[in-house]
């Protein structure tokens, strides 16, 4: 009996108290989270006001946060007069170009570690390794070798060193995928006579499609967002976004900031698609590399 | 169970010839380019010089290792700046993972969001912060005077200190987000029955976080820290778009001065050289980390 009056005393009182911690807990839960969502997207933000500033704006204090009348004439700038227009459409096209040779020469290579364990492990560890080595001991070696052909200033000498760049990665995420693919589907595919090249093509592709979407929109994003080897093997007719925007550098800290924001827009438009798009393989993606080139 | 015997069955050359496209390009753009990058850093390649070139043994290394002040001097810049981004970035991504770990609704579009700055590129991640930090009408400089926080427009990049703390600030701002996305992981799968029996003993959430967080989470800590380390030794884009190795070469890092050496200075097996360097640092750095870790555990059994 009185242990029972006792609890009947303690335990609402406990709880009271619980729940206040609790709602103090979550308030300061919504705040830190509010907090890290001004600091990791404020300056996104910024850039983007500031792509829709008049020249005016720019002069004005206090500073101008939002432009009143938004414009879009920092864009039609840097489509017309900084050639943006076609530097855009060389991102597009290596990048589009690099992600479907990389999955065509991956996918084979993934099929073959897959299903017969090629290279016994040795080649998985060998993949792993490229993804370690620093792009500055490759760019040498392969600038001159490109000099000597003369392809610097080439689509196609790009999209090749961003396919074999990208072949570790893509490897290592499409072996996941086909060791989950159920053999008998295959198997049943070749009963009916299909060769081997052919049930991974007709049958297996179709299957797995989402997987290969997932490592599609990763290597795109990584060449997209590829630097050095963008700057160092283009010229003036195969610039990228990001070789573009680094020219803006060059007046100073006050440099051009209406084209230049709207360049920066442009360029992290991708990143915004794809985190939302692959949110599921965000930490595989990116711990194996998947959005650097 | 029926062994698939059909799929399994194989050619000899089957498994090769699925992989030998991979391999032929990663022959020739991958491996041989680094035997001729590593057969260049015996000789004296100059392309400023002309294309002639002969054989100078170690000179290269000797050079880069021992008298060459800015890229010894870049050795160090990297590790300063290295060093106090890897404990930000643990600390602060350890932080929100934590706090989104608590949240019940919206946790998938919160997360998506914070994560968008490590997908962007290294080079639109610097731009963007270079402008704010501009001199006139950079939001940073802007926002102080309205405040009433600054009286003059400062010139951020004026001085190798507050240079540093600003690319250490612009790094830890791009790639917390992927710190905080792997802990996150790591917490997610961490039995919950853990914590309900903790609380059952009377364990305190200081003492949860201290018992059962930590020492499960270690491991996903550690990965993520080796990652992070390995790909800050290629520290570059950031680098070049915000400071440019400035003011006076104090942001300059490894890949940086060995870009400049060799694109700059077209000196290109001092380039080749310094590169194999970074590739020995890189590794003796990995494989120390990789021992440390192993006498914890052993020292900790």
């Amino acid at each position: 009996m009185a242990i029972a009056l006792e609890r009947s005393a303690v335990v609402p009182q406990r709880a009271k108290r619980h729940r206040i911690w609790r709602g103090l807990g979550d308030a300061l839960t919504y705040l830190g989270l509010a907090t890290a969502l001004v600091f990791f997207l404020g300056p996104f933000f910024w850039i983007l006001t500031t792509s829709l500033k008049g020249n005016e704006d720019f002069f004005a204090f206090p500073p101008v946060w939002i432009p009143a009348e938004p414009s879009l004439k920092h864009y039609v700038g840097l489509f017309t007069r900084s050639s943006g227009a076609r530097y855009f459409t060389n991102s597009m096209v290596i990048s589009t170009l690099s992600m479907i040779s990389a999955l065509v020469v991956s996918l084979p290579t993934a099929y073959s570690i897959a299903r017969w364990r090629f290279g016994g492990g040795l080649l998985s560890i060998f993949l792993l390794v490229l993804r370690m080595l620093p792009a500055i001991a490759l760019i040498i070696p392969i600038y001159i070798v490109y000099r000597t052909l003369g392809i610097t200033n080439n689509y196609l000498g790009l999209v090749v060193v961003y396919t074999v760049l990208y072949i570790p990665f893509a490897v290592w995420l499409l072996v996941g995928f086909l060791r989950d693919f159920p053999l008998e589907i295959e198997e049943a595919a070749m009963i009916d006579g299909c060769s081997r090249l052919r049930a991974l093509a007709q049958v297996i592709v179709p299957i797995i499609a989402p997987g290969m979407a997932v490592v599609a929109l990763f290597s795109f994003i990584a060449t997209w967002n590829e630097f050095l080897f963008a700057i160092v093997l283009t010229g003036i007719e195969t610039k990228t976004m990001m070789v573009l925007v680094t020219s803006f550098t060059s007046g100073g800290t006050d440099m051009f900031y209406g084209e230049a924001s709207a360049s920066v827009v442009l360029g992290v438009l991708p990143a915004f698609a794809v985190a939302f798009m692959l949110q599921r393989y965000l930490v595989k993606g990116l711990a194996l590399g998947g959005t650097k080139g | 169970m029926r062994i698939p015997a059909l799929a399994l069955k194989r050619k000899q050359w089957e498994p090769f010839a699925f992989a030998s496209p991979a391999m032929v390009l990663i022959a020739f753009v991958i491996v041989f380019p680094l035997a001729y990058s590593f057969y260049l850093s015996f000789q004296n390649f100059d392309l400023s010089v002309g294309p002639e070139h002969e054989f100078v043994g170690l000179k290269n290394y000797t050079e880069g290792i021992f008298r060459d002040p800015r890229f010894l001097g870049s050795v160090w810049n990297t590790a300063v700046i290295i060093a106090p981004s890897l404990v930000l970035e643990l600390l602060l991504g350890l932080g929100i993972a934590m706090l989104l770990s608590r949240v019940l609704h919206g946790r998938p579009i919160i997360t998506a969001l914070l994560a968008i700055p490590a997908m962007v590129s290294p080079v639109m991640a610097a731009m963007a912060w270079r402008m704010m930090f501009g001199v006139k009408y950079g939001a940073i400089n802007n926002l102080g005077r309205q405040l009433g926080i600054l009286d003059v427009y400062f010139d951020w990049f004026s001085s190798p200190f507050i240079s540093i703390v600003a690319v250490v600030l612009v790094e830890v701002w791009h790639n917390t987000p992927f710190m905080m996305l792997v802990l996150l992981a790591g917490l997610q799968s961490i039995p919950q029955e853990l914590y309900e029996a903790a609380r059952v003993d009377g364990a305190n959430p200081w003492q949860r976080f201290w018992s059962i967080t930590l020492p499960l989470l270690k491991f996903t800590m550690v990965v993520g820290v080796m990652i992070r380390l390995i790909d800050l030794t290629k520290l570059f884009g950031l680098i070049f778009v915000l400071t440019y190795g400035g003011p006076g070469g104090s942001t300059e890092t490894v890949a940086f001065t060995t870009y400049l050496a060799g694109f700059k200075d077209f000196r290109m097996s001092y380039a080749a050289a310094l590169s194999y360097v970074i590739v020995g640092g890189v590794l003796i750095l990995t494989l120390l980390f990789f021992w440390m870790q192993r006498v914890r555990e052993a020292r900790a059994a």
